[in-house]
C-alpha cells in the first residue's frame, strides 16, 4: 500500500473526528444561548459571580464573558460605566483578575473624589450585593 | 467490495458521534459545574441573583461615588425597589439621611427608614445600620454619622 492511499483510507475518519468534536463544542454555546430559565439568565449568571468572595478565584472563569456583555447592554449610562468599573474591580472578564488601569480609567471619566489604586482596591471588597 | 464501503462509512460516522459528544462534554463541563453550583441555591437567594449586578452598582457608587452621583442612585433605588424589598428601601433611605446636610431633611428620611424597616424605628439598632453605612463609604460626603443621629433627637 503506497503512502497516498493509506492517507486516503485515514483522511475520513480523521475529519469525522475534528468535524464532530468541533460540532460538539458548538452545540454547548448554542444551547447555552437559546435556553435559559428566569434563575438561569445572564443577569443572574452575573449576579452569581457578584455574589462570590472578591477575593476568591472567579467560578465562572471564561463562561460568564457573553453573560457581562449582554447586562452591560442593557444598562443606561451612567449605570452602564459604573458596572464596567465593578467589572474591572472584580476582572469578571478576566478570570477574576482586577484590570487596575481600566478601573483607574473609568473612574477618572466617572469624575470621582478619589481614583487612586488604595480606593480602588477598597472598592474591590465593596463590589459585592 | 460494497460491503466493505458500508463499513467503512459505519466506522466514520461512530467515530463522528463519538467526536460529538467529547467535545460536547469537554465544553459543557464548567458551564455545567456552574449551572449546578446555581442550582444548589435555595428559592429566594436564586430570585436574588437578578437583581444583585444593580444592588452592586448601587454599593460601588455609594463607596466611592460623588456626592452627585449618590443622589442619582439613590433616587433611582427608590424608584426600582419594590416596596417588598423593605430591608434595601430602609437602606437607601439611610444613605440618603447620611448624606442630607440639612438635619430636618435627615429626620424625614430616617422616618422613611423606619416605615420601610420597622426594626429600623429602635434608635440603636438605626445607628448601628448607619454607622455600618459610614464604613462602607470611602469618601466625603458620608463618612460621619449625621448630625440627627448623633444629637439627643428622639427616635424617628
Amino acid at each position: 500500500m503506497t503512502r497516498a492511499r493509506s492517507l486516503g483510507l485515514v483522511w475520513p475518519y480523521l475529519l469525522a473526528a475534528v468535524v464532530g468534536y468541533l460540532l460538539g463544542s458548538i452545540a454547548v454555546l448554542a444551547s447555552a444561548a437559546l435556553g435559559g430559565s428566569s434563575s438561569n439568565t445572564p443577569l443572574a449568571r452575573v449576579g452569581f459571580a457578584l455574589r462570590e468572595s472578591p477575593e476568591a478565584p472567579l467560578p465562572a472563569a471564561g463562561i460568564i464573558d457573553g453573560d457581562v456583555q449582554a447586562v452591560r447592554s442593557s444598562l443606561a449610562l451612567p449605570e452602564r460605566e459604573v458596572f464596567d468599573l465593578v467589572v474591572a474591580v472584580r476582572g469578571l472578564d478576566n478570570g477574576g483578575t482586577s484590570d487596575w488601569k481600566r478601573a483607574e480609567q473609568i473612574c477618572q471619566a466617572l469624575t470621582w473624589p478619589r481614583c487612586d489604586r488604595e480606593a480602588l482596591t477598597q472598592l474591590k471588597e465593596r463590589c459585592v450585593p | 467490495m460494497r460491503r466493505m464501503l458500508d463499513k467503512r462509512a459505519l466506522g466514520i460516522a461512530a467515530l463522528f458521534a463519538v467526536a460529538l459528544l467529547l467535545g460536547y462534554a469537554r465544553a459543557n463541563e464548567p458551564r455545567a459545574r456552574f449551572a449546578q453550583a446555581i442550582a444548589s441555591l435555595n428559592d429566594a437567594e436564586r430570585s436574588a441573583l437578578s437583581s444583585a449586578p444593580g444592588q452592586t452598582v448601587a454599593n460601588a457608587i455609594w463607596a466611592l461615588g460623588s456626592e452627585e452621583a449618590v443622589r442619582k442612585m439613590l433616587r433611582a433605588e427608590l424608584d426600582r425597589v419594590p416596596a417588598a424589598d423593605a430591608k434595601a428601601r430602609a437602606r437607601a433611605f439611610v444613605r440618603f439621611g447620611i448624606i442630607d446636610s440639612n438635619p430636618d431633611g435627615q429626620a424625614a428620611v430616617f422616618f422613611q427608614a423606619c416605615v420601610s424597616e420597622p426594626s429600623l424605628c429602635d434608635r440603636a439598632r438605626l445607628i448601628a445600620v448607619a454607622e455600618r453605612e459610614t464604613r462602607a463609604r470611602l469618601v466625603e460626603p458620608g463618612q460621619h454619622l449625621p448630625l440627627y443621629l448623633m444629637s439627643g433627637h428622639p427616635a424617628p
